[in-house]
């Protein structure tokens, strides 16, 4: 390792820190909704601001960048482990001070999101990033949008703090179950991970609860129309989030059952409960991360399934009330027989299909069991989930668009949540037909096989598995080609997908 | 058929409504534009309009009293469009308006207030771009200064947004089209300001100045990229080239 003395140029340093961070796929500035104020800087905007897209089509809404690289850890499939020797920096408090306050007064970012690796000990990082982030919010008067990542294994104390300096905090989940984080972070557990998480479940909860609020987080309006969804026990239930909420039977991997048992023993706990932070921060007097918390799941870099990923990532949603959960496609970076080869093409697609299925699960009232199971414990690559649910369930097709529930409706592929909501409100006034359900974004080169209108398919369709799927991966096959091979063709965006402006989280 | 013109300004385009309302020649019978037409044509009459206090604020009590301040803020909103027939289609909603009352705006199935929404629509569009990519240049210590090059007259549209971003700094934000600017001076209200021709130059060389950040902003542009992700498509579709111009980190 380089030993790099203190007085490396600001711009060499933001280069290494910012390299260093850019593998953290979160960088969306939404879900905080405040507005600004005379003598401070920055205000938030629920939707989030997308400021500019980088080279690789990513949006860039935040100063994205690492406190420092330096780390005492060693994950195989990190660029920053102990292990490799590589250019090192650390960035002093001040010095990210400035740069997310002069970014943001030129309109070039909505804030900032910071990481760390681990220097000393988890407790030691976690107090020098809030120390950053404490001298933003005072000295500085920043009051634009914040992201932190908390590190694994602090404190609650440390944890809370973060939470009442930031709009969202994550910790990242990384992999999927206990075993490939063993082979891959030997240094992180279930526990260590899983425990920060809870508390900050917790945190956002009874500060929701103490303003008023319902403890979970807000969801997309359409779940308040669709009859069973991932959320809507939480929803009924309307109070604490405890042991109703355990994801049961789906898979009997170890990290599901710690994040039960987490649920658990956060449950036996009572009412509202405030874990002592720093009392300079509770003077503060802000939300405790408001635009809640995330993670992210590496994908590809360990032997799971996509069924082993979805349900960890339905039983994070269910379980700890995460806003999001964000899938990475593992770049190999490393040379290491714990992981695949450096030749290894980046999974894209298959990370397209979990965003997808996460979609699914968000939006559209699908739980995990109904489109993976142990004995199809992979999406497919042809066709996207949705597709692939409908042609495993054609007894269930046609439906008329004229009758059919919103239950019903938000299935059909082709069709998306603000269709729904449109044809819903024009079945009021009259009949739908075709056209109109062409205006309203209805895809019907997906939908003409699933959908009647007044008791008329719209050409002659026999409603037959094979057939449909042949044609459906004729629309598909050319997109799924772009996803895997951007370089030589256009990427289809997902959100245009699904019919959903960027930047919705 | 009379034509009536007037300036691109609210209280101009107030006053045109005004005169052509009262002209009383029929609704049919008449136009209303901000700009001067290509090619004159021998059959119709041109009316040179020019702002009057008195017919403007008329104008503006009729729409707000007997339609409502709802519709008002949205014709205002509308009239930043450089649509040619922007102004005409605010009048046909006004006559709309003053028949049907403040539920004009659901009225979607006419055809004058379809067209409005989608002057109304693309005037937000773009308002919405520029809250995205304006670029902020410092030119002397704590002065921020920004130039744009919108289609419609939108630099009013976004004093909002930035005073509520940053109101304890000085700004600017200059339309190098339409010479239109929004002022804001440090803890005060911002201001709507058009330039004058003098002002309008010796502001247009700020991006020429030197500022520090601008050199780190495109470090950290370049660097936050994966390279094994590289899809220069994908960033031509979100981000596409005409829009990059005062874009610093393109450039
Ligand atoms: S803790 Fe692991 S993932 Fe995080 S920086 Fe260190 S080595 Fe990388």
């Amino acid at each position: 390792m380089y030993e790099i003395s203190q007085d490396l140029s600001l711009d060499k340093k933001l280069e290494i820190l910012s390299d260093a961070a850019k593998y953290d796929v979160a960088c969306t500035s939404s879900g905080s909704d405040r507005r600004g104020q005379k003598g401070m800087l920055g205000n938030s905007c629920a939707a989030g601001i997308c400021h500019s897209f980088a080279a690789d089509g990513r949006c860039i809404s935040l100063l994205k960048i690492l406190m420092t690289n330096h780390c005492v850890y060693d994950c195989k499939y990190c660029k920053n482990r102990r292990s490799n020797d590589i250019e090192r920096a650390t960035f002093t408090p001040r010095e990210i001070c400035t740069l997310t306050t002069e970014f943001y007064k030129r309109n070039y970012i909505e804030g900032l999101f910071l990481s760390s690796g681990v220097i000393e000990s988890p407790d030691y990082t976690m107090e020098k990033m809030c120390e950053t982030l404490r001298l933003l919010r005072t000295e500085y008067r920043f009051n634009g949008y914040i992201h932190i990542k908390a590190i694994p294994g602090a404190s609650s104390e440390l944890i809370n703090s973060a939470g009442l300096l930031a709009d969202r905090i994550s910790i990242n989940m990384e992999l999927p179950t206990e075993e490939s984080l063993s082979v891959l972070a030997p240094n992180k557990s279930v526990k260590s991970i899983i425990t920060p998480m809870s508390a900050i479940t917790e945190g956002i909860a009874s500060h929701r609860l103490a303003i008023g609020k319902d403890a979970r987080m807000e969801r997309a309006v359409i779940n308040d129309r669709l009859s069973d969804t991932i959320f809507s026990d939480g929803r009924r239930q309307n109070g604490r989030i405890g042991a109703d909420n355990r994801t049961e039977g789906i898979k009997d991997g170890k990290i599901i059952e710690s994040i039960n048992s987490a649920i658990l023993s956060n449950n036996v706990k009572s009412g509202g409960i405030f874990l002592p932070a720093d009392p300079k921060d509770t003077s503060l007097k802000r939300p405790f991360a408001p635009a809640g918390q995330s993670t992210q799941m590496i994908i590809g870099a360990s032997g799971e399934s996509d069924f082993d990923i979805m349900s960890t990532a339905q039983t994070l949603y269910k379980g700890l009330d995460l806003k999001r959960v964000f899938y990475s496609a593992y770049i190999p970076i490393n040379d290491d027989s714990a992981l695949p080869s450096l030749e290894t093409p980046v999974p894209l697609l298959r990370e397209h299909r979990l965003y997808q299925a996460d979609f699914l699960l968000r939006y559209y009232g699908f739980k995990v069991g109904e489109l993976l199971s142990e004995e199809k414990p992979n999406f497919e690559v042809g066709v996207d989930p949705k597709c692939d649910w409908a042609l495993r369930h054609l007894e269930d097709f046609p439906v008329e668009i004229n009758k059919a529930s919103y239950d019903t409706l938000i299935r059909v592929p082709g069709i998306g949540p603000t269709s729904v909501k449109r044809i819903m409100s024009a079945r009021r006034y009259g009949h739908v037909n075709f056209a109109m359900l062409k205006k309203m974004g209805v895809v019907l080169k997906r939908a003409q096989f699933f959908i009647t209108c007044d008791g008329r398919m719209m050409g002659n369709i026999p409603i037959e598995e094979k057939f449909i799927l042949n044609r459906l991966t004729d629309v598909d096959r050319k997109t799924a080609y772009d996803i895997q091979n951007p370089d030589n063709s256009v990427q289809m965006n997902l959100f245009n997908d699904f019919g959903l402006s960027a930047g919705t989280a | 058929m009379r034509v009536f013109i007037c300036e691109h300004n609210w209280e101009a385009m107030l006053s045109c409504i005004y005169d052509a309302w009262s002209s009383k020649l029929g609704h049919q019978n008449i136009r209303l534009c901000t700009s001067a037409p290509e090619q004159y044509s021998l059959l119709d009459e041109y009316v040179t309009v020019s702002f009057d206090r008195g017919k403007a604020e008329s104008v503006m009590d009729a729409v707000n009293l007997k339609i409502s301040p709802q519709v008002y803020s949205e014709i205002a909103y509308a009239a930043m469009s450089s649509e040619e027939d922007a102004l005409d289609t605010i009048y046909r909603v006004l006559i709309l308006g003053f028949a049907y009352g403040p539920n004009v705006l659901k009225m979607v199935s006419y055809k004058d207030v379809a067209r409005f929404f989608e002057i109304r629509r693309s005037v937000g569009n773009e308002a919405h771009h520029f809250i995205e990519f304006v670029r902020f240049h410092e030119i002397r210590k704590s002065l921020y200064v920004a130039h744009i090059e919108p289609k419609n007259h939108i630099v009013g549209a976004l004093g909002a947004h930035f005073n509520d971003r940053m109101p304890s700094e000085n700004w600017m934000i200059i339309d190098d089209v339409h010479k239109e600017s929004i002022v804001q001076p440090k803890d005060e209200d911002f201001y709507f300001k058009k330039l004058s021709d003098d002002e309008f130059t010796r502001l247009l060389c700020t991006e020429e100045e030197n500022d520090e950040y601008t050199d780190l902003w495109k470090v950290f542009f370049d660097s936050i990229a994966i390279s094994e992700r590289f899809n220069p498509k994908l960033q031509r579709n979100l981000f596409p080239i005409w829009k990059r111009k005062h874009a610093v980190e393109f450039k």
